[in-house]
């Protein structure tokens, strides 16, 4: 056995050998796709787990009994720097468990519709040379909707995708975690450094996070749209825009038949709190509530820009080169005439174009244009919002089986002018995101009693305080959380647990490593007063902003046209160009923006 | 903007080889492409210059096509790129375009400038194949170097820029070794000093033993075409030669021709500091094709000849010129003139005379400092040129026979008149001889019955 056996078997209280192998494995598998800093801090958080257990009770991890163990664990939760520690190492080794000790998802049902026609090509088949009028690169919702837009005017398009092409088989046939660890760039263990470290999960697949976004469509609020129109975005029309992006997706209110009790708790707790909450209007036409929208929908029902907008940019004549990350843009005195491309195997492929629409995402676009030498402007890369998001779960006395109805399912809208958007959301079945208290056996029993919890989810508005350095593949994301948007958060924290009361629960599970469970509204108020901002257990969704558009020169990289600045033929089209945090699931902004760039493009 | 006339090109010859691969097939076949590339401008690595490409394809089984042609792009630090496209067709005769370039990496300098990933498509824009070929150092680099040219522009690009009073001229002759008939072809480009420029021309065929039949076509206006002359029905651009004039039609195509022969200095040529200069681009050319003329019809079929330049501000005011076809290549070119200009009209005529031999140019130096130890003896129906050549004697004699003769009306840009004498039939004797103890040995003795080229212009 080593450390990393050892430190799941002492964090998870798991004591069947059988049992123990397999997370193990997977622990070990997750390591694997981490990036590198991530898994040396995973290794090294196991190997200190053993050197501690060695000092404090002279045996290895794996020599200590289950009484031993329970021991060691009461010493590492009682310190706070170990107990902090044992806290970050949990949320993966706990993914790892996944269905050893959470019941797996049923047998999926018929396909909503079949997978699409899509005229995708691996980079390992794609010729070294070629030529195009426009190359897109990103296959998300920004390059989707360019690479229709753009193939619709007849002009030859290639996009390229770094990720690879996941059918509903791919979703159908294998666990969840497998999904998850394929489906996102480094494991899903983007982290953006600050205190509190914040998880910024991003999507890699053709169809980009549009693939594993919980489906959860909002249009772009009337004042996010006004404050853009002051800075020179180009939102006239942009009503018009979101109905086509709505009809793409075919956006429509979620049937509360499939919601499931964790999201009618919701309505419930809302509804007798009197306060503003519906189910959320949805891109999933035939969603049958299997809760797996964050890993691939096994049903085809929800209905991401792999399913409609490239099938029918494919169709007018685009074509997807999956597997090819984008090395650089090529420059020629000032304009753009191509793209670089690297395949898996280390070697090149090069596609002369003179658009060149760059759609990688917020956290990829500054360093591609960096790596490209197009990375001048001192606003690229600074100013990146995101939706800092925090959980909260209720437990409850009836079951809820959070994982069995609609992942993504209500919006509790009652504090949204003060940025706060509650919603909902659960986590795929087998898999456990939310920090559940307690190490060891007691954590086993909280996992055991884990179908009785109704987990929301609240995402604030956040001050543009994240930034993106590096030029070379990886990213160095900083956030650091505005002290505004911690007290944000614990008004979230609040709100999300008057709700769950409201709802019946019978304890609220905090999260906070001080006071992880409270038993009414005044004790979870005192908690969130208490937590540090550091204690928060924070993700982020929805980067935006990296580079900024708008009239302003000197502080925005992309003029109102989509056109990168300091370059010809260059386009922005993602998230990284929104002027400001939209407050909101930001799809259909980011689609209607690309669409408005892309309509642009001469 | 148009290229410069008087900007070089760079030539040079490239192979690479390499593996290509079919689509849909799962093994390599061989590939390899012999190119040969005319760039415009003397290549220089910050160079960012596009030029023609012609060559060979080859894949086995696949394609082995002579007749390729395209583009080369050639930026290496401005685009980092070596871009190749060319048109070629496949064994089972379908037109296939290649496309690819090398991508030079500053940090792999050495291997990005020898690595040439293709892609060939189909028509329909279907991918054919794809290859990646090398550029082999070790084999080809010396020869790589060993064969890049600087040649100047293309000496039947016309070099007239707008201004007033000039005259350009594209001429040839050859002489049928059949029949013996002698055809002159003379194309030219007037600037009046004031008024349209216009290009005209005529074509004279001379049967031996008859009077010349003369045609002449034109006026026309002038479009400054790309290569060469082009007016209306009359072409010489490229290795083709064809038009109408009153009854003379021809058709003719050009090959070969060897080095230009510089009769007057290249730097005279290139500067335009000289009142008027003649070239020869093509010395030793042969012709096949057709020329009729009235009812008759000349079959041309490796007939031997040249295709000679002039540019300047006029004719002289007298001169005699001579094109001997020496065989195997040798020629001897005579131009022998008197200035229009005041003070040089009062000079003996001025003999710049080039004897290719064996390949040789004869006099070696500036053919201007060579004539000062020749001398001219302009006259009809013979003419002579004698003197010194480097350390040799040279007697060229020349006969134009009355009945062979044609007179031709020239007029100057500023409407001078002048006779020209033309014979496509004259006989030559032409003797090289070296010192031999005190007096002189002769060395080499040409001539030529019929088969000389030549002309005398009187006012």
């Amino acid at each position: 056995m080593n450390a990393m056996t050892g430190a799941v078997a002492t964090l998870l209280g798991i004591e069947d050998a059988a049992d123990l192998a397999r997370v193990a494995a997977g622990a070990e598998a997750i390591a694997d796709s981490l990036p590198a800093p991530a898994r040396l801090g995973l290794r090294t958080g196991a190997g200190t787990l053993d050197v501690l257990a060695r000092l404090t009770t002279g045996h290895a991890l794996d020599g200590l009994d289950a009484a031993g163990r329970d021991a060691f664990c009461a010493r590492v939760a009682a310190r706070p720097s170990t107990a902090r520690m044992a806290e970050m190492m949990k949320i993966p080794l706990l993914l790892a468990a996944g269905t050893e000790l959470l019941p797996a998802p049923p047998p999926p049902h018929g396909l909503a519709r079949p997978d699409p026609e899509l005229d995708c090509a691996p980079a390992a088949e794609w010729p070294g040379c070629t030529t195009a009028d426009a190359v897109v690169i990103g296959s998300g919702a920004g390059g989707a909707m360019a690479a229709r837009t753009l193939a619709r005017r007849g002009m030859s398009v290639v996009v390229l995708e770094e990720g690879r092409r996941f059918t509903s088989r791919d979703f159908r046939g294998r666990p969840p975690l497998d999904r998850f660890l394929g489906l996102y760039r480094d494991g899903g263990a983007t982290f953006a450094l600050g205190r509190p470290p914040v998880l910024l999960p991003e999507g890699r697949a053709v169809g980009g996070t549009t693939v594993v976004n919980s489906g959860t469509c909002y249009r772009t609020p009337e004042h996010v749209l006004r404050r853009w129109a002051e800075a020179g975005a180009p939102v006239e029309g942009f009503g018009d825009r979101l109905d086509e992006v709505e009809a793409t997706l075919r956006v429509a209110p979620q049937p509360m038949g499939q919601l499931g009790r964790n999201g009618l708790l919701a309505l419930a707790g809302a509804e007798r709190l009197g306060w503003r909450a519906a189910p959320l209007r949805r891109n999933a036409p035939g969603c049958v509530g299997s809760a797996q929208c964050a890993v691939g929908c096994p049903h085809n029902a929800k209905y991401g820009v792999h399913l409609n907008a490239l099938p029918q940019a494919c169709e007018a004549g685009a074509r997807i080169v999956t597997e090819a990350t984008a090395e650089r843009i090529l420059v020629e005195r000032g304009t753009a005439t191509g793209v670089r491309a690297r395949r898996p195997d280390g070697t090149f492929l090069e596609i002369l174009a003179p658009r060149i629409v760059v759609a990688a995402g917020t956290t990829r676009t500054p360093l591609l244009l960096r790596r490209s030498g197009l990375g001048g402007h001192p606003e690229l890369g600074r100013g990146m919002a995101v939706h800092p998001a925090t959980n909260l779960a209720g437990r409850f006395a009836e079951p809820v089986v959070s994982w069995s109805g609609v992942m993504q399912s209500v919006g509790i809208e009652e504090l949204h002018a003060d940025g706060i958007l509650i919603e909902a959301t659960a986590t795929p079945p087998g898999m456990s995101s939310f920090p559940l208290p307690g190490l060891g056996r007691s954590l086993r029993r909280e996992l055991a009693g884990a179908d009785r919890l109704a987990v929301l989810g609240a995402m604030i508005a956040d001050a543009p305080s994240g930034r993106v350095h590096g030029a070379r593949h990886r990213a160095l994301i900083r956030y650091d959380l505005a002290r505004e948007d911690a007290a944000r958060l614990r008004r979230a924290l609040v709100a999300m647990g008057r709700v769950l009361f409201a709802a019946g629960a019978e304890e609220v599970l905090t999260g906070l490593a001080r006071k992880p469970a409270v038993r009414d509204e005044a004790e979870l108020t005192r908690a969130a007063a208490m937590a540090a901002p550091a204690d928060l257990h924070l993700a982020a969704f929805h980067p935006t902003g990296t580079a900024k558009l708008g009239a302003d020169r000197a502080r925005t990289p992309v003029d109102p046209a989509g056109r990168l600045r300091g370059v010809r033929g260059v386009h922005v089209a993602d998230a990284s160009v929104l002027p400001s945090c939209p407050g909101v699931n930001p799809q259909l902004t980011i689609m209607a923006m690309a669409l408005a760039i892309a309509d642009g493009i001469g | 903007m148009a290229p410069s006339t008087r900007a070089r090109r760079t030539t040079f010859d490239e192979v690479m080889e390499g593996a290509f691969r079919l689509a849909g097939e799962d093994r390599d076949r061989p590939m390899r492409l012999d190119l040969s590339i005319d760039l415009p401008g003397v290549l220089r690595p910050w160079s960012d210059t596009e030029g023609a490409l012609t060559g060979h394809v080859r894949v086995p089984g696949w394609a082995d096509d002579h007749s390729a042609a395209g583009r080369l792009r050639v930026a290496p630090l401005t685009a980092r790129r070596i871009r190749y496209t060319m048109d070629f067709t496949g064994r089972d005769g379908r037109r296939l375009h290649l496309d690819g370039w090398k991508s030079i990496d500053p940090r792999r300098p050495v291997r990005s400038m020898t690595t040439l990933p293709v892609t060939v498509t189909g028509e329909d824009g279907t991918v054919a194949g794809e290859g990646l070929l090398r550029f082999d150092l070790r084999r080809d680099l010396a020869r790589f170097i060993a064969g890049a040219r600087f040649p100047g522009p293309d000496p039947m690009r016309s070099r007239w820029r707008g201004q007033a009073g000039r005259l350009e001229v594209w001429y040839t002759t050859l002489t049928d070794p059949v029949t013996g008939t002698g055809f002159w072809l003379h194309h030219e480009l007037l600037a009046p000093a004031g008024g349209e420029a216009r290009s005209h021309g005529w074509a004279t065929v001379f049967p031996p033993g008859e009077r010349p039949v003369l045609a002449r076509f034109g006026p026309y206006g002038w479009d400054r075409p790309e290569a060469g002359f082009l007016a209306g029905p009359v072409a010489h651009v490229g290795d083709r030669l064809t038009g109408t004039a009153g009854t003379i039609a021809w058709s003719l195509r050009e090959t070969g021709g060897g080095e230009p022969v510089h009769t007057f200095p290249r730097w005279a040529w290139e500067s335009e500091l000289l009142p008027a200069a003649q070239i020869v681009p093509r010395p030793s050319a042969v012709y096949d094709g057709v020329v009729r003329f009235g009812d008759r019809v000349l079959e041309l079929d490796g007939a031997p000849g040249a295709s000679a330049r002039i540019y300047g501000h006029g004719n002289a005011r007298r001169w005699a010129w001579l094109h001997a076809d020496l065989g195997g290549g040798d020629v001897c070119e005579i131009v022998a003139a008197v200035s229009t200009r005041p003070g040089l009209n009062r000079l003996p005529p001025l003999p710049l005379v080039r004897l290719r031999v064996d390949g040789e140019d004869l006099a070696t130096g500036d053919p201007l400092l060579a004539a000062r130890r020749l001398k001219a003896d302009i006259g009809l129906p013979a003419w002579t040129v004698r003197g010194r050549i480097g350390d040799r004697a040279l007697l060229v004699e020349v006969t134009q026979h009355p009945e062979e003769t044609v007179a031709v009306d020239y007029a100057d840009p500023d409407g001078a008149p002048a006779v020209c004498h033309n014979s496509e039939r004259a006989d030559v004797r032409i003797v090289l001889a070296r010192r031999a103890g005190r007096g002189w040995e002769t060395e080499r003795e040409w001539r030529l019955d019929g088969t000389g080229h030549a002309e005398v212009g009187l006012r």
